[in-house]
Parts: C-alpha cells; sequence; structure tokens
C-alpha cells in the first residue's frame, strides 16, 4: 500500500468505525430480528429462532398496522405537499428586493429555531379546545358553532380526521424553513436571462413561474422531495408526543407504531419487521434520489 | 444579488390580471405568516401570564399585565437548569467530536480517489438518509450491552455515529467547492506529508465551514428527542427536549401552563442564539453540501 492510500485510510477510518457501528451494523441487525422470534417477555425460555416471513404476515393481518400504513402515505404526501407548496411561494417572496425584506426573511426562518419537541408542546396549547385562540377568532366570526377539538375529534373522512390535520399543520410549520432555504439555494442559480427573455414574450407572473421557475428548478426539486419523503416516512416526535397516535389510533404512524411494539410490549421482532416496511419504503425513494444524484452529477 | 421575479415590486406593465394576482399573493403572503408566527406569539404571550389569566374563557391575546412569576416557576415544574445542562453539555461534547472526526473523513474522500472509496461515500450516504427509527432496537441493545444507559456518553457515543454522515457529507460538499486543490499542492512541493499538509494549510482556511457544520451538529443533537428519550431517560439526566416532551405526554402540562410555557421559551433560545451566528452560512454552506452532496 503507498503512502497516499494509506494516510486515506487512516483519516477516513474513526468516521467509517462510527458509520458501521451505528449506522450500517443496526440496520442490518434490524433486518435481520425481522425474521426472527425476538419476543422478550420469553426470548429467556423459549429463545430466538427463524420464522422466516411470519413477523410481516403478522403486522400485515394488523388492521391496525395497515391503518398505519395509509396514514403514514397520508401524512406524508400532505406534508410534502403542502411545504413544498408554500416553500416555492416563500422563497420566490424573500428572493426579491423589497423595503422590510431582512424582517420578512428573519421572521419566516423563526419556526426553524424551535425545537421539534417543543414545537409539539407549544401546538398543544395552541389548540387546546377551550383556550384556543383559533377556535374564539373563528367563533367571533361566526364560522363556527361549537369549538373544534383540535387534539382529540374522532370524527373521520377516508383516512383524514381534524387531529391528523393538525399535526400535519404542525410538521409543515417546523419544517418550512429548511424548505425556504433549500428552494432559494435553487433559485438564486436560475437565470436572469431567462426572465428577461419571458417578459419580452409577454409572460405575466404566473407563466413566468410555471414556464421559467418551475422547469429550472426541476432538479433541486426532485432531490428535495426525495429527501423529505423519507424523512417523512420515518417520522416520529409529533405524532408520539403530541397524540400517542391517538385517538382511536388516527394519528399513529409507523415509527410511533414500530416505537410502541417494542418498548411498550416488547415484541421487538414485530417491531423489527414495522421498521423493515419503513427501510423498504424509504429504499425506493433512496433508489430514485441516487439515480437522481447521479444524473445531476453526469451533466 | 436580485434575482428579476417580478412580484411583489411593481413594474412596467399593470395589466388587471397582474394586479389581481399581486394582491393574491400579499393575502397569501399576510395568511402564511400569521400561521408561522401565531404559535410562537402564543408561547410567549403565554409564558407572560398569571396562571389564573391563562385559563379565561375567551382567550386574551395580550397579557394585562406582565409577570416574571412563570419564569421564576418553570424551575420548580421540572428540574429545567439540570436539564438544559445536560443537553448543553451532551450537544457541545458531540459536536466537538462529530467535526473532528468528520473533517478528516471528508476531506480525503472530497480530494483522494482510494479503493473503497465511493463505498465508504455510499455507506455514508444511506446511513444519512434512511429514518432513524429502523435502527432503534439494534442501537439500544448496543448502548445497553455496553453498559451505557443512561450515561451521557452513551447518549454521545449514539449522537456522534449519527452526525458524522451528515457532517462529511456537508464539508465534503465544502472542501470541493471553497477550497482550492493548489493549497496543498504547494504545500507539498515544499516537503509537506499529505498530514502536515492538511493539519497546518487545510485545517487553518477551513475554519469557517467546519465551524458551520460543528454549530449544525450541536444544533441537531440538541433538537433531538427519539434517542435522548431511550437513552438518557432517568431522573436528572433528562435532556431538555425529553423532559419537555414527556412531562407534555404525562397530561402534567394543564395545570401550570405558564410556567411550562416559561420553561419552552427558555428552551428555544439556544438555538436561537445559534441561529443568529450561523444565519451568514445557511444559504450557502448547508445546501452546497445537501444538495451536492
Amino acid at each position: 500500500m503507498n503512502e497516499k492510500n494509506l494516510f486515506c485510510y487512516i483519516m477516513v477510518a474513526p468516521a467509517l468505525v462510527v458509520t458501521l457501528l451505528l449506522g450500517i451494523y443496526p440496520m442490518l441487525t434490524s433486518m435481520f430480528i425481522s425474521f426472527r422470534s425476538y419476543d422478550l417477555l420469553n426470548v429467556q425460555e423459549r429463545g430466538s429462532h427463524w420464522v422466516g416471513l411470519r413477523n410481516y404476515f403478522t403486522v400485515f393481518a394488523d388492521e391496525r398496522f395497515v391503518q398505519t400504513v395509509m396514514q403514514t402515505i397520508l401524512f406524508t404526501v400532505l406534508a410534502v405537499a403542502i411545504s413544498v407548496v408554500m416553500g416555492l411561494f416563500l422563497a420566490q417572496v424573500i428572493n426579491v428586493k423589497f423595503r422590510g425584506l431582512s424582517v420578512v426573511r428573519t421572521l419566516i426562518l423563526v419556526p426553524w429555531f424551535v425545537p421539534p419537541a417543543v414545537a409539539s408542546v407549544i401546538w398543544i396549547w395552541l389548540l387546546n379546545t377551550d383556550l384556543s385562540p383559533i377556535n374564539a377568532l373563528l367563533r367571533d366570526v361566526g364560522w363556527i358553532d361549537a369549538n373544534i377539538r383540535f387534539m382529540t375529534d374522532s370524527r373521520t373522512w377516508g383516512p383524514i380526521s381534524i387531529p391528523m390535520m393538525a399535526i400535519v399543520a404542525v410538521r409543515v410549520w417546523n419544517g418550512l424553513p429548511f424548505i425556504i432555504i433549500f428552494i432559494l439555494a435553487g433559485l438564486q442559480s436560475v437565470p436572469k436571462d431567462y426572465y428577461e427573455a419571458a417578459e419580452i414574450d409577454g409572460a405575466n407572473i404566473v407563466q413566468k413561474f410555471f414556464y421559467v421557475t418551475l422547469p429550472t428548478l426541476k432538479p433541486v426539486l426532485l432531490i428535495l422531495l426525495a429527501l423529505l419523503f423519507m424523512g417523512g416516512i420515518g417520522h416520529f416526535e409529533m405524532n408520539f408526543i403530541m397524540t400517542g397516535g391517538g385517538p382511536r389510533n388516527l394519528t399513529n404512524v409507523m415509527a410511533v407504531y414500530a416505537y410502541n411494539q417494542g418498548f411498550l410490549f416488547f415484541k421487538f421482532d414485530v417491531a423489527a419487521a414495522a421498521s423493515g416496511v419503513i427501510l423498504m419504503m424509504t429504499s425506493v425513494i433512496c433508489v430514485f434520489y441516487l439515480w437522481a444524484q447521479s444524473r445531476d452529477d453526469l451533466r | 444579488m436580485s434575482v428579476a421575479v417580478e412580484f411583489p415590486v411593481a413594474r412596467s406593465r399593470t395589466g388587471t390580471t397582474d394586479v389581481i394576482t399581486r394582491v393574491v399573493i400579499y393575502v397569501a403572503l399576510a395568511m402564511m405568516l400569521v400561521y408561522l408566527l401565531l404559535p410562537v406569539f402564543w408561547m410567549i404571550k403565554s409564558s407572560f401570564q398569571s396562571n389564573f389569566e391563562i385559563q379565561r374563557i375567551p382567550p386574551l391575546w395580550l397579557p394585562s399585565n406582565i409577570t416574571w412569576k412563570p419564569y421564576e416557576n418553570a424551575g420548580l415544574l421540572i428540574p429545567m437548569w439540570r436539564y438544559i445542562f445536560n443537553s448543553l453539555f451532551v450537544s457541545a461534547v458531540t459536536a466537538f467530536v462529530a467535526s473532528g472526526i468528520s473533517c478528516t473523513a471528508a476531506y480525503v474522500l472530497a480530494r483522494f480517489r482510494f479503493p473503497g472509496a465511493t463505498l465508504i461515500l455510499a455507506l455514508i450516504l444511506i446511513t444519512q438518509l434512511v429514518p432513524p427509527i429502523t435502527r432503534v432496537f439494534p442501537v439500544y441493545f448496543l448502548i445497553q450491552s455496553m453498559g451505557m444507559l443512561n450515561t451521557y456518553f452513551g447518549l454521545i457515543f449514539a449522537y456522534v455515529g449519527f452526525s458524522v454522515p451528515f457532517a462529511v457529507l456537508l464539508l465534503r460538499g465544502y472542501f470541493q467547492t471553497s477550497c482550492p486543490p493548489e493549497l496543498e499542492e504547494a504545500a507539498m512541493m515544499d516537503g509537506c506529508t499529505h498530514f502536515s499538509a492538511f493539519w497546518r494549510v487545510i485545517l487553518p482556511i477551513s475554519l469557517p465551514g467546519i465551524a458551520a457544520v460543528t454549530i449544525f451538529t450541536f444544533l441537531n443533537a440538541w433538537n433531538d428527542f427519539l434517542w435522548a428519550s431511550l437513552l438518557l431517560s432517568s431522573g436528572e439526566m433528562k435532556t431538555i427536549q425529553v423532559g419537555i416532551g414527556e412531562f407534555a405526554t404525562e397530561g402534567g402540562s394543564t395545570e401550570y401552563q405558564n410556567a411550562f410555557m416559561a420553561a419552552c421559551v427558555v428552551s428555544t433560545l439556544p438555538a436561537l442564539i445559534l441561529f443568529f451566528f450561523v444565519q451568514r452560512w445557511l444559504v450557502g454552506g448547508l445546501t452546497a453540501g445537501a444538495v451536492k452532496a
């Protein structure tokens, strides 16, 4: 081995070791456990042995898990769609020079300062049924007669329910600043001439957005979408803190389901199968992301 | 740098459609600002009200008189200062260690081609992309088997592991874009070894980038709830996020809502102060690494 390679390996070794130990190894172990029986309550006397796909059959036979998968997909799609649309809009706004820009920019980034756990608890307080200013306002305007029970109303419209929408709102709120900054960086690489050319052709604001901005942003948006979908599928904090998955399982997502199976019911095999499903869903998006990246690099 | 997106600043053409579009834009902007700011305003407002006033129906939009009492009581509700200390300590050590071992790795991955480099990069990228919940259980057992549950060291060890991929990707982008290779070539000509070229030339001029990554790593650890709730969950050792999150899930927050909101304000401040410092690097640093990882 020459001196250069040796140097490279020594430099990369500590980072590689922690990545293998806390990233790759646990991921593989989790997959491994998902094909074995591993119930912490009786693993001592019965031991752990291969059961093939039984754990996967167990989770998919559980009505609540199927419901949870649907809700996770709905949650992710809604949160991503809403925050990307809002992100595109707000990034455009702070990309233009106008009086008061720095104030507006700082205000838009405020939710980023708030840790997800704190974001969850201040929204719980903001959405308190009796004391919510939103309910008070809606009553004053006369749009509602009874207070909206944001966190506890268990009426459903398909997979959609009020508590689910409330958590989507919190997720969007907390994640929006990152998305805005991400899109803003992309916007700043859109060449000015494109807009001038469009203007000469008589394009209005809306046309300029759809025919100039959006096509040029496409590579940035694809990567952003991949990142957001992967994060959304494995989302945990807000659902866990705000509702714990309730009422009636309506706000449960896969990560909370896996966590509860493991640390509440000690069925680590079932939990591993549930996180195996998460892993598979994210792998699909991950492959897409790597493909988009490599295509981007080749250009 | 001004990019010619022609709103909200009016220019030349003022057709009716553009006027309508502009009005729609302003209304939408106003509504989104309310959405983004109302929760923060409500938190701060509630933290200055008396517990009696906070329970009034309909709720008051402004405190009738400002009281600091909730801030004094917040420490009685949960051992807030101890929790904040725990968080600060764990996050700071994590940030220091993680950016240290990441910058060496990021440097060689950005600069040199060596057998296995692509594989290492792929492993790091995969670890960064796949959600943490998929490795929760083995990591928990790993830390447990090492006897490090409920120790600072256990959580720091876990955090370092999760921060490194992120930091490596970010710093690799930084070394590629804003650190000319001619520098260490010149140093090597003068007889430096690879390591001393890195240590004496590259490291000093890369400090701004490394500092930004250190701060982002700190914030990631500071913001975390999942790992801290598993690995450092007993009594006085909790981090502030776990302290606040668990206090809420145990349903204890309605009684002393004002003091609880005061605790929330205090636990938001460190991140706020740090964000103030990283603002400069936000657009460039964060996205350069993330987009071109």
